[in-house]
């Protein structure tokens, strides 16, 4: 047994490995559910906004601190950006999802076990 | 019984007296200011108590304690590369904050920190800013590459913008997320806490309805607890994903 020692360990060092290698995917993304999705499009669309409209409303503000009177044109140039930017959120959101998904999908078996 | 739904969000000040005052606003000590206290303390004593064995085969809580510094360790690593852990006690930290604020909350009577967009949005401000520090420290002017997508110079006008945009839409997406979140949940248990209330005041057979959202907060209540735990984990892996962007700089489109 004792001669055996190091061998053992080797082996066992291995199946070690071997089980961290298999159990590793599982844990770096949340399954994403389909109120998650939903929940995540939608904040995304109006957070752009939202961001975008008040970029412009303080670059608006801070021309006119310089003088220089840009009032209401850079707000409504930033929201309609904002809408653009939020669009393309949303897609690179369902992208990175599809991916997950993908990650997801060659291996049934360890998502079963994780559902049940 | 005057019940609302909203009342639990409640901020009050515990003592009557400000505190002291910045750029003429009283600061109050509030609840909430209380809660997050209490919050900071346990976790620190939890952390500190389960690790003062320091044993070799581990205790109860001291693998406890373990567990989540692997855990976050794990997370780091896979969002954020080698260079991510330097961020550790940051990222752990944050963690484990927004983890107890949430478990905290589902006490009935305690007060849930990260239900108020105050605290998110201000937890997600400095996040973001630390990004940009990071990000500006490690690749100087480079950073700004960031946001200059390959394309068209005379596109460029418009497509820089939206990317400016998309960087500090992360700003309210984040702190909309966990705040959403623990605000949905805690206004649907009470909305069934007021059912049980009212049924049971009804008399009669309504008296014997009002089990049925009696069950209901049973199971909400588990779903909330994953909730805090899913929501501490989003927000935890958010900010490596981010921190990775401003040391790697790489293609995130």
């Amino acid at each position: 047994m004792s001669d055996t020692g190091p061998d053992d360990l080797k082996r066992l060092g291995a199946r070690l490995d071997d089980a961290q290698q298999r159990l590793a995917p599982r844990k770096t993304e949340p399954p994403p559910t389909q109120s998650g999705i939903a929940f995540r499009f939608s904040t995304e669309l109006v957070a752009a906004l939202v961001v975008g409209g008040a970029m412009g409303w303080g670059l608006d503000w801070l021309f006119g601190y310089f003088g220089i009177h840009t009032k209401p044109w850079l707000m409504i140039a930033f929201v309609v950006l904002g809408m653009v930017a939020g669009i393309r959120n949303v897609m690179h959101a369902a992208k990175e999802i599809n991916a997950q998904v993908a990650a997801q999908g060659p291996a049934p078996a360890a998502r079963d076990d994780e559902e049940s | 019984m005057a019940m609302h739904p909203m009342e639990q969000f409640e901020v009050k000040p515990l003592i009557e007296h400000p505190l002291f005052q910045i750029g003429g606003h009283d600061i109050y000590f509030t609840n909430q200011s209380l809660f997050m206290v209490i919050v900071v303390a346990v976790a620190s004593l939890f952390f500190t108590l389960a690790m003062s064995g320091k044993r070799m085969v581990p205790s109860r809580t001291q693998s406890m304690a373990e567990v989540s510094y692997e855990f976050v360790a794990n997370m780091i690593h896979s969002a954020a590369g080698d260079d991510g852990l330097k961020f550790f006690p940051f990222i752990f930290t944050t963690f484990v904050f927004v983890l107890f604020c949430n478990v905290f909350g589902m006490v009935p009577w305690s007060f849930t920190v990260t239900s108020q967009i105050a605290i998110t949005f201000a937890m997600t401000a400095f996040i973001i800013s630390m990004v940009i520090v990071v990000g500006f420290a490690k690749h100087g002017l480079g950073f700004l590459k960031l946001f200059v997508p390959e394309a068209p110079i005379y596109l460029l006008i418009l497509l820089v913008p939206i990317e400016i945009i998309s960087f500090f839409t992360r700003l309210v997406s984040l702190s909309v997320r966990l705040f959403a979140n623990m605000l949905a949940g805690h206004t649907m248990l009470a909305v069934f806490a007021g059912f049980v209330v009212m049924l049971g005041a009804a008399g009669g057979i309504l008296s014997i309805l009002s089990v049925g959202p009696m069950l209901m907060i049973i199971a909400i209540m588990l779903l909330e607890l994953l909730v805090a735990g899913l929501q501490a984990y989003v927000f935890a892996i958010l900010t490596c994903i981010y921190l990775n962007e401003a040391l790697h700089l790489h293609d995130h489109h």
